[in-house]
């Protein structure tokens, strides 16, 4: 039997199927923007749109439409937003199904 | 487009099918399973943390995980870059080579479409060329965002991003 076992077991270590907690850092990862629908004015919103370099943002009628897929996490719309965007600091954003990555986030005053 | 066809195929829609598939896949991988990675042109960035998932921090191996340098070994497929057309004909050759049942997944904003745009010389998509199974976003993903995505291809974790709006309440701060 491997010592490493017996030491194993002796310290309490085990192996894990998936990180019972999540590295401390995780969050410090660049992630996609989570928005703030009080600050989002349609003026901001144009302008979020137009410096998104990898088009991860657009204008749909009352909605700002985040494409998680298409995010890289520049963090160019975090710096214009201000109060309206912080780091989402999400990292498991695996899915089965495109459509499931495209989000949409409420514009401030926009038609209901 | 598909050019090349799952054959075995079940369910009416394509999410039901998928779902399907990753069920089948997920009975089969209940212990391990081989994985081949294919660059469609990414920056390579995708790939080194791809490596890193075999670190001993991340040890991909305790989980029944294991790379594979032949298609015919593989019963995953990740594939990194915006699948340029240069690689259509060694990407559908690794997929055919593939036994059944097998799974694709998309890593990195590349093949999902996030960098680049359909032009001459890329699909800009993955699933323009090959059906994806699950689509890992990031650029690139970290090495648990891809275990994540690992682990959700073969049925063992929930996808969590389906229940999330990226936008929140105004709160005093």
């Amino acid at each position: 039997m491997s010592i490493w076992f017996l030491r194993g077991l002796r310290r309490g270590v085990v192996t894990t199927r998936y990180p019972a907690v999540t590295d401390r850092w995780a969050a410090q990862l660049p992630s996609p923007p989570l928005f703030v629908p009080a600050h989002l004015t349609a003026e901001l919103v144009e302008r979020l749109v137009a410096i998104c370099p990898s088009k991860a943002l657009a204008r749909e009628g009352a909605y700002l439409v985040l494409d998680v897929g298409a995010c890289t996490a520049c963090g160019r719309c975090l710096k214009a937003a201000g109060p309206a965007a912080r780091p989402s600091g999400v990292f498991e954003l695996a899915a089965t199904s495109r459509e499931r990555l495209l989000k949409r986030i409420p514009v401030k005053g926009g038609p209901p | 487009m598909n050019a090349v066809g799952p054959s075995s195929d079940v369910g009416d829609t394509p999410e039901e099918a998928v779902a399907a598939r990753l069920k089948q896949a997920a009975a089969m991988f209940g212990r391990s399973l081989h994985i081949r990675t294919v660059d469609t042109g990414s920056c390579a960035v995708c790939e080194s943390e791809i490596r890193l998932l075999l670190a001993p921090h991340y040890d991909l191996h305790r989980l029944g995980f294991f790379f594979t340098p032949a298609p015919r070994h593989a019963d995953l497929l990740m594939v990194t870059g915006p699948a340029v057309r240069a690689m259509d004909v060694a990407l559908q050759k690794t997929y055919a080579a593939m036994p059944e049942p097998k799974v694709v997944i998309a890593v990195g904003a590349c093949p999902l479409g996030g960098v680049y745009a359909e032009d001459a010389l890329v699909h800009g998509s993955l699933d323009k060329v090959l059906p994806v199974d699950v689509w890992a976003p990031g650029c690139p993903p970290s090495p648990l965002a891809l275990l994540h995505g690992l682990l959700v291809a073969v049925g063992r974790l929930a996808e969590k991003v389906g229940l999330l709006n990226f936008w929140e309440e105004d709160v005093a701060r």
